[in-house]
This record gives C-alpha cells, structure tokens and sequence, in this order.
C-alpha cells in the first residue's frame, strides 16, 4: 500500500515537474497573446531557432556557455525587432487573422534560417544537469525526481515571478496591459505601440531560449522541439490565452494528468495516451469553460 | 475672433478620405484659439469625429488620410507625427466611447495618462493629487476595476488619464454620449473647471448641441463633412437655424429635420 502510494506520487511529481517545461514553451505565448491578441505560430519555431544558435554559438565557435547564452538571448532581441520592423508594423491596421497567418509564416522563415546557419543534424546539449534521479531525494524520500525536472521547476518560478512583477510594477508592464486592453485608447494617449511591441517578443524569444534550453537537455536539439508547440495549445486552452499564471498551472495540469493517465489508464488503450490525452481534456476545457481557468473574462456593464 | 498667433489649433480646408476612396470630409477649416472652448457640432456620420482624428493622427490606424488642406498645431503643421508624438507636443485626444482599460484599476488608468512623460514615482503621485481634486468621485473608487464603474465615471477615467499627459490642447469626442443629464453637467463642469485652471484649450465634438454651446466659446455646425455655419457660443444659440435644426426650438412649433432642408433648398432654390 505504501509502495503504491509512493509510486503514485513519484508519477505525480514527475509530472507536475515535466508539466512546468510545457509551461515555459506556454509562457511565450501569452506575452505574444496579451499584447497583440495573436496566437503566435511561429512561438515553437521561436524555440528551435534560439537553441540552436545558443548550441552553435558554444559547439561551433567554443563560445563559453554563459556568453553563447547571452548571445542567443541578444540574437533573440534582433528577432523581436526585425518582427516588429518587418512583419508586425506593415500589418498594423490589419485583422488579427491576417497577423496569425504571418506568424505562421515567420515560423518557416526562423526554422529555415536556423537550419541553413546551423545545420540539420541532432546537437546535444549538456547543460550540466544530468536527467537522472536526484540521489539525495531517492534516498531520503523514497522518490525518483530527475534532476532536470527539478531544475525546470525552478527555472519557470523565476521566470513568473519575474514577469509578474515587471508587468505588475514597471511602467512599461502598466504600458504592456493597456495595450492588451485597448491598443487603440492606448496610442490616443501616448503609450508608443512599436515599443511594447518589441518588448513582448523579445521577452517571447528569451523565453523560447530558455525553454529550448530545458527541452534540447532532455530530447536533444532537433527539429522536433517546433512541432512543442502544439503541446502548449492544451495548455493554453486550460490555463487560459492571456494569463501568466494560467500557463504555469496549465501546463502543471497538463504534466500531471498525461502522467497519471498514461500509467494508470495507459494500458487499457494499449499505452502511449500521453500524447493525446492533453487534447481530449482540452476540449473539455473548451466546451464547458472557453476562456480558460484563468484568462481574462470579457468584462461587460450590464 | 481672436487673430491668427492666437491660434492654437489652425485647421485650413482639409479634405479626408478613407481607404482612399470614401471622402469623409469635403471642406472644414476651424481655429481654436488659446485658451477657449470650441464645439464641434453635427449629427452622426457628419465628420466630427474624423476632424478630431485628423488633428490628432489617429487617422492613420483608420486607413485615413489627409488628402487636401493643413493643419497647423501650436505654429507647426502635422503631417507624419504619429498619435504618440502628438501626446508629447501636448495634444492629447479623449477617444469617443471611453475607451477604458477594463482590467486595470482606476489609479492604473489614470497613472497610464502619464506615460509619455518622464516622471518619477514622487512627481506621478502629486499629479495624481492634483487630477483627483478635479475628479473626487474617482478617489474614492480609484482601487476598483475600470470596467466595472459607471458610464459617468468611465468618461471621468478617460479625461482624467488624459489629464495626466499635461496636455495643452484636448481633444474630446463626445464626452457625454449616453450619460444622465446630471452626469452631462457634471462632465461639463469638469471640462469648464480644467479650462480655466489649468489654461487647456478644447475642441469637442458634442450633438448634445444646447450644454455643449453653454458651455463653449465657439462653435461650429457641420453636416456631410463641411462647415455649415459657425460663430460666438452666444450667436449660434439665438440662431434661428440652429433652433430650429439641433435645439428643436421654432417659432412656428415643432418642426422635422426634413422640412427644415427642404425649406432651405427652395430658398437657395429662390436665392
């Protein structure tokens, strides 16, 4: 009884803890979400392109690891301004369908470039974190935690919490939540839409780089990491499209529930309903509660 | 009128166009002089707002364009400046329908007024201090969401956040669309009390044309996108085509809005 227990709740951590990698990827879309109301398909594009370059950086040209990451996250900062710049400014006055559809497109263009700068094949990357057991949890606790989970744990708290506090009390966050509710009242008073603009898909681009990091440590950094993105979608749809908070807790929900499935259900479908169990609980999601456990209600004076 | 130099705000024969095809507006020319109160005054769809958004550059997120004539704001003509520019010359425009920001707080709102100035965390409190005597409805729900005030307090929020770019010209379009009658003259009032102490010229767009001419300097009738008449607050409310046409007020009872043409096509007909 106490083994199955333990074993209950090692699945459960395991899953919150590889819950919070969906969370990094959601992060980037929300930023992107909050400021210009666009699901931004080129997010997961975003993710490979950055990591990539941070491993070419340190592979190719035996940069040390904390200048290649800071290089990576500057390259990503280039990316948000030629977005703005190039896709985002031209498109201005039209329709947030039109802004997705390019987002689409950017996502081509960046798998592309990173391709063409950097080459095809699998990289690793040693972060230095070994995706194994932490020895001192097993011991003590009786739970096999990866040491990378627990990292990625970490990592997205400090990420939350800090955007959280740049959009709650720095005046460009004051800016970024004005855009969010009426970009159009908020030009009328000043507040310069291309750097709110920029601003948000830097920040988008840093988090795809850190999220790459994480995911490129456990699958190694291959194409694949841009087809993530389609797991952050579930994620979103429970968390909510506009909420910081509800990506992390989304993709927590995400985590745990694929894991706990997937061990205690799995086998009566024959395993594997890791990878879709997300999306039936998703449409769920979107038949009884559209706007997410946390997105912003459309507020309405009756 | 005042001469030229007095002039704030100096719109010469502008012609707009959306899309650029779809003429908005044929032929307005109006001043603002410095200091005062002037209405722009016309039915739905006449031009008052595309007038307000041609001085205040909004047109460009419309697809609209200034297509003919000059418009010459504090002695220099805006062409390529963008809405945010013009916030920093200190022409700040109070967008038709509020315009809140819904999920953010009242203080929040208003605190989002300043953001084009360069002003530390001591400096925004005083101005906030200060915008609040003007608003003291909104001290007291200043930590309430904004989408959840009343209409009233909601156009408060708007001229008050607008307040907080220390404009010297502003720019209101119909700030009392769908407000009570005690709302209206509270609005007003507001608008009279910042005019005079804090020295900002206004230009709204009202078709609540009896309260906005008691409280303007001047005013101006548009219809279809051309100046109709214009002249002293004073002339326009004993006018008798204003009477008749926007105040509703005849001397020879109740009239409609067609006859009213009608009578006046037979007499340039005549003419």
């Amino acid at each position: 009884m106490v083994d199955e227990l333990l074993f209950f709740m090692e699945v459960l951590v395991g899953g919150l803890l590889a819950g919070t990698m969906y969370s990094l990827v959601a992060l980037g879309f929300v930023l992107i979400f909050k400021a210009s109301a666009t699901f931004n398909f080129s997010q997961g594009a975003m993710v490979f392109f950055s990591v990539l370059a941070f491993c070419g950086f340190m592979q190719d040209f035996n940069i040390p690891f904390v200048l290649a990451f800071i290089l990576a996250a500057l390259l990503m900062v280039v990316v948000g301004l030629c977005t703005e710049r190039l896709v985002l400014r031209p498109l201005m006055n039209a329709s947030e369908d039109t802004v997705l559809m390019a987002t689409i497109g950017l996502g081509y263009v960046l798998e592309g470039l990173a391709q063409a700068a950097w080459g095809v094949e699998v990289r690793r990357l040693d972060l230095g974190i070994g995706d194994f057991p932490v020895p001192w949890i097993a011991d003590n606790l009786k739970l096999f935690i990866s040491a990378l989970d627990i990292t990625a744990g970490l990592v997205a708290a400090i990420m939350i919490i800090g955007l959280f506090l740049l959009f709650k009390y720095t005046k460009i966050g004051l800016g970024l939540r004005a855009v969010a509710d009426d970009a159009g009242a908020a030009s009328s008073i000043g507040i310069p839409l291309k750097h709110i603009m920029l601003l948000v898909w830097s920040a988008a681009g840093v988090v795809a780089l850190v999220a790459g990091c994480m995911w490129g440590a456990r699958a190694g950094v291959q194409f694949a990491l841009v087809d993530l993105a389609l797991k952050a979608l579930p994620v979103l749809i429970i968390g909510g499209f506009s909420s910081i908070p509800g990506a992390i807790i989304g993709g927590l929900i995400i985590g745990a529930v694929e894991k706990v499935l997937e061990v205690y259900i799995g086998p009566f479908f024959g395993g594997a309903i890791e990878g879709w169990a997300p999306y039936v609980l998703a449409i769920f999601f979107l038949l009884y509660r559209p706007e997410g456990l946390f997105g912003e209600k459309i507020i309405r004076r009756v | 009128m005042s001469n030229n130099s007095a002039n704030i705000l100096d719109i010469k024969n502008i012609e707009v166009r959306y899309d650029n095809v779809i003429l908005a507006l044929h032929d307005v020319s109006l001043k603002v002089p410095k200091g005062k109160v002037v209405a722009l005054l016309g039915a739905n769809g006449a031009g008052k707002s595309t007038t307000l958004k041609a001085v205040s550059t909004m047109l460009a997120s419309e697809r609209g364009k200034v297509t003919n004539g000059s418009i010459e704001y504090d002695g220099n003509a805006i062409e390529k400046q963008t809405p945010s520019q013009m916030v920093g010359l200190g022409m700040v425009q109070v967008l038709e329908g509020r315009r809140c920001f819904g999920h953010l707080t009242v203080e929040e709102n208003i605190i989002s007024g300043a953001y084009s100035r360069k002003l530390s965390k001591g400096d925004i409190n005083q101005e906030l201090e200060k915008i609040y005597t003007y608003f003291i409805r909104l001290k007291e729900r200043r930590k309430s969401q904004a989408a959840f005030t009343s209409g009233g307090e909601q156009q408060m929020i708007a001229v008050a956040r607008a307040m907080m770019a220390k404009p010297k010209m502003l720019l209101l379009d119909e700030p009392t669309m769908g407000l009570a009658p005690q709302l209206v003259a509270e609005i007003f009032n507001i608008v009279k009390e910042l005019n005079t102490k804090e020295g900002v010229s206004i230009l709204l767009a009202e078709q609540n044309t009896n309260v906005a001419l008691k409280n303007s300097d001047y005013g101006y009738i548009i219809e279809t996108g051309r100046v109709m008449l214009d002249g002293t607050a004073e002339s326009l409310l004993n006018d008798d085509k204003v009477k008749e046409l926007y105040l509703g007020i005849s001397k020879k009872g109740r009239k409609n809005f067609r006859d009213v043409l009608k009578e006046e096509s037979l007499k340039k007909k005549s003419n």
